[in-house]
């Protein structure tokens, strides 16, 4: 017993020694973990801050915005004696977003009209590829649709010539559609500053990207309110919002976005953070593209740059800040006014504006533009066209998000009038004849000499953006194969001219399929011997047949790629009858050559490149081959011209007073009907078929040159007139025999030949009639 | 004897100065732009543009130089002094292959304009004269 008592003390002792121990031991283990979770606590906190600050620093170092790219139409040229006319004119105000004014203008983007024919104008600053060009005052007269006029406004000094900034006509956008035009920050007025700083963040220069004052001054104000009337938080906090953050309201983002803003604040300067928000702040929406930064904000509401805008045009930007769509300018013009007018006097109370000031501003309308069009994509052919051109030296990413300035050859005053001319002539043709339905077609119009595309429609809907007919639908080209063939055959001149004559008679051939294969001509009979000249300005099949045969097909096919052709051309005999496919873009490279008398110029739409600080990129230069023997050629479009005057075209020589030049072409069964025509000026191609491929009940004559000559009819054309090539002489031909002949003898006519070519053999000379003499008189 | 091959040393020096000599001059593109030939026939807003062109040639803009030409071609192809000019300003650049294309395309709108025709065939010659020499060499 003695002995347990001592043992059970010393137990008591040991556990009061132990209890001490495991006093200390839970306390140093409290520690320990404490020191641990803390340790890990703060490891984890620093590196989700080192993760956030890769994530701010890597965005705002790098591209922090996808800028869309903008193509831009042609800029007008102004000079005296263009042909332009007053409705063409004031289009292409309307389309720049101009405002008319009744007074005089007074500011950049603003004219007037005065007796329906003289125009006062004051342009904006443009910057071109060839630099930038400062806003000019100037007076244009337009009379009998040609500039009459052009000075410098009040004042009588002429101006030779004036470039109207591009029409913007479309946007390559990022997925995101934000749209924005970057401004720098010492390009920002000052009052638009100072009034966003009054409304939004009054402390901006003296937080740290968070600022606990106006965020109690905004929970008393919601407190005492019972909703969220107030928002307290910064200017930096309200970017990294827009920047890096989703909208939803949570206590998680609240906190990120707290801690971003401290980052933000730590690592960038107060100037580079105001400049990234004024170029951030969602400011409205146009359609499907959002309007992003106080830039384009200013010119999508006031059509004016931000530097020329009035304090309370500024006033009413900074207003938008708190709601783009309720207090959306346009649709809610009173609370858009309210608005403009709260901020006003907020600007008034930081003393940026005297009391008169404040007075006189509260009184003015908002005076908005009108809403410009610069967003949807009006020409989505062409703009397939411009996209495909520039994959060549871009990648699809950079198109849609590196800003680029893309300057064009489109022509929207022709766009608009081919675009009329489809649907025009397309309803005609539906309404006269009922077994016609559902015609798709192709209109194509380039600049004849330069090879710039002008306008395009792919569609009978020309705003539809779908299948595009002019780069991809490949057809049959029928007889717009045959100024290829003879123009292959004339290159030798010592073989064929003119007045060679050619046989049509009825012709079998075997094929290499040991079929048969018998050539038809349209109406199905045979003219015996005919003159060259004849055979083709009438569009005979057969003659032309015999004809290819002879001169070669490879030849033939090698005629039609130093015209610009660019696919394989197969080279089977019905190919002489144009029993292979094109696309109507392939068409237009080919008759390019033959509009620029020989050479070649590829077809292009893509004039220059400029990044989006407007340096230049890269240019597109105007590029010519002289692919073809001048002689050959003049003849070739001498009958071309022949063509529209008594051959297969012969209406447009009733329908149009200039000379013209150009070839129908109709394939089997009616399937496709085409024109492929030029003045010295326009090129144009149009095609008429079905998607189906099944007959239209159409020739080139009836269907695809009605659409071609509608379109030339609103055109402003300039006939041709080639210069006879030195080496090519006139002789006048017995048309029955080909023989030389004589001016007053019946049958002759005039015909050009290259020098050494001309017949030697002379007909029999029969004394024309009177009838013939008048005729030949006037021819 | 060091003077030993001083004989033979100035022999290989005279037939190396001699066949430098033989060789005919490289013909060097146009150093300046050649005077508008036809400012009668001109209308005022071509010349306009001439003239812009010509400064910027002048201030080796060449570029900027052929962007301005283009604008003249687009309003009148049909004025040789134009096309002309832009072989002779691809020229400068090098482009010779262009030059050539643009001296001929000049030449098939020329209008009693001797002097141009000369100095387009002039621009068209030289440029086979450096071919055929590339190809001798």
């Amino acid at each position: 017993m003695r002995k347990s008592k001592p043992r059970k003390k010393s137990a008591k002792k040991k556990k009061t020694k132990n209890t001490k121990r495991s006093f200390s031991l839970s306390g140093l283990l409290f520690n320990r973990y404490t020191f641990i979770s803390l340790t890990v606590f703060v490891l984890l906190f620093a590196s989700y801050l080192l993760h956030l600050n890769i994530k701010i620093t890597e965005k705002m170092s790098g591209r922090i915005w996808s800028l869309p790219s903008h193509v831009y139409a042609r800029p007008l040229e102004l000079y005296q004696g263009k042909f332009l006319t007053i409705e063409q004119f004031k289009s292409e105000l309307k389309q720049l977003g101009y405002t008319q004014l009744t007074n005089r203008p007074t500011k950049a983007g603003q004219y007037r009209i005065l007796n329906n024919s003289h125009f006062e104008i004051i342009s904006r600053d443009f910057t071109f590829w060839d630099g930038k060009q400062k806003s000019q005052g100037f007076r244009l007269s337009i009379l009998n649709n040609q500039i009459s006029v052009l000075h410098k406004l009040y004042s009588d000094e002429t101006l030779s010539i004036f470039r109207l900034e591009p029409v913007k006509i479309a946007g390559i956008y990022p997925s995101t559609k934000q749209e924005r035009q970057l401004i720098k920050l010492d390009e920002v007025p000052d009052d638009l500053v100072l009034a966003l700083l009054a409304v939004e963040d009054r402390r901006f220069y003296q937080h740290l990207g968070i600022d606990p004052r106006s965020i109690l001054r905004a929970m008393l104000a919601n407190f005492m309110a019972g909703a969220t009337v107030q928002g307290g938080s910064t200017l930096t906090q309200q970017l990294v919002k827009n920047l890096f953050l989703s909208p939803e309201r949570t206590l998680t983002r609240k906190i990120n976005e707290a801690l971003m803003a401290l980052l933000l604040e730590i690592n960038y300067s107060k100037s580079v953070i105001l400049e990234t928000y004024i170029n951030e702040v969602y400011l409205g929406q146009n359609g499907a593209q959002q309007i992003h930064g106080f830039e384009l904000a200013s010119q999508y509401y006031f059509a004016n740059s931000l530097r020329k805008l009035r304090r309370d045009q500024m006033a009413m930007l900074v207003g938008l800040v708190k709601g783009p769509s309720w207090y959306a300018p346009r649709r809610h013009p009173k609370r858009a006014r309210d608005r403009r007018d709260q901020v006003l006097k907020l600007m008034h109370e930081q003393g940026a504006l005297s009391q008169a000031q404040l007075n006189k501003y509260l009184k003015l309308d908002l005076a908005l533009s009108k809403k410009p069009r610069f967003s949807a994509n009006r020409f989505p052919a062409l703009i397939d066209l411009v996209k495909r051109q520039l994959k060549r030296d871009y990648d699809e990413d950079d198109l849609k998000s590196s800003g680029l300035n893309v300057f064009t050859s489109i022509d929207p005053i022709i766009q608009s009038q081919a675009e009329a001319s489809v649907k025009r002539v397309i309803t005609q043709l539906e309404n006269s004849n009922h077994s016609v339905s559902d015609l798709q077609t192709s209109l194509i119009v380039a600049s004849s000499q330069q090879g710039e595309i002008q306008a395009m429609v792919s569609d009978r809907k020309p705003d539809f953006p779908g299948f595009n007919r002019s780069l991809d639908a490949v057809r049959q080209i029928g007889s717009l194969i045959k100024p290829a063939i003879y123009l292959t055959a004339l290159q030798q001149p010592q073989k064929y001219t003119l007045a060679s004559l050619l046989d049509d008679s009825p012709l079998h051939i075997k094929t290499s399929r040991e079929q048969l294969w018998s050539p038809q001509n349209y109406d199905k009979k045979f003219t015996g011997d005919i003159l060259l000249i004849e055979a083709l300005k009438k569009s005979r099949n057969v003659p032309t047949v015999r004809l290819g045969l002879d001169v070669g097909l490879s030849d033939i096919s090698d005629t039609l790629h130093n015209l610009g052709v660019k696919r394989k051309i197969p080279t089977y005999p019905s190919m002489t009858l144009g029993a292979f496919n094109l696309s109507p873009f392939d068409v237009a490279n080919m008759y390019q050559t033959f509009a620029a008398n020989g050479f070649n110029v590829p077809l292009k739409v893509i004039r220059e490149v400029l990044n989006k600080d407007g340096l230049p990129l890269k240019r597109y230069p105007l590029k010519s081959e002289k692919a073809i023997d001048e002689k050959a050629i003049y003849l070739v479009n001498y009958v071309l011209h022949e063509v529209t005057q008594t051959g297969t075209a012969r209406s447009l020589a009733k329908a149009l007073p200039q000379s013209l030049a150009g070839k129908t072409g109709t394939t089997d069964d009616l399937r496709d009907s085409w024109f492929a025509g030029f003045s010295d000026n326009q090129l144009a191609v149009a095609w008429i078929g079905r998607d189906d491929n099944s007959s239209t009940g159409l020739t080139g004559s009836s269907g695809a040159l009605r659409l071609w000559t509608d379109l030339f009819r609103h055109l402003n054309i300039q006939g041709i007139s080639p210069g006879q090539p030195s080496g090519v002489n006139n002789r006048w031909i017995d048309v029955a025999s080909g023989g030389l002949s004589e001016k007053n003898c019946q049958g002759a006519v005039e015909l050009p030949f290259i020098q050494g070519s001309e017949p030697t053999e002379k007909a029999e000379c029969k004394s024309a009639g009177i009838i013939d003499q008048i005729i030949h008189f006037f021819n | 004897m060091p003077f030993k091959y001083l004989p033979v040393f100035i022999l290989l020096l005279l037939m190396f100065t001699g066949c430098t000599q033989l060789k005919p001059a490289s013909v060097k593109p146009a150093e300046s732009i050649l005077p508008i030939t036809d400012s009668v026939n001109l209308p005022d807003v071509i010349k306009t543009l001439l003239t812009k062109s010509d400064a910027q040639y002048f201030n080796d803009n060449f570029a900027g130089s052929l962007a301005t030409l283009e604008r003249a071609v687009r309003i009148n192809p049909r004025h040789a002094e134009v096309w002309s000019r832009m072989a002779q300003v691809h020229l400068k650049l090098g482009n010779e292959e262009q030059a050539i294309q643009h001296a001929k395309r000049s030449n098939s709108v020329i209008k009693n304009n001797i002097q141009l025709k000369a100095f387009n065939n002039k621009i068209i010659s030289s440029n086979f004269l450096n071919k055929s020499q590339e190809m001798s060499n």
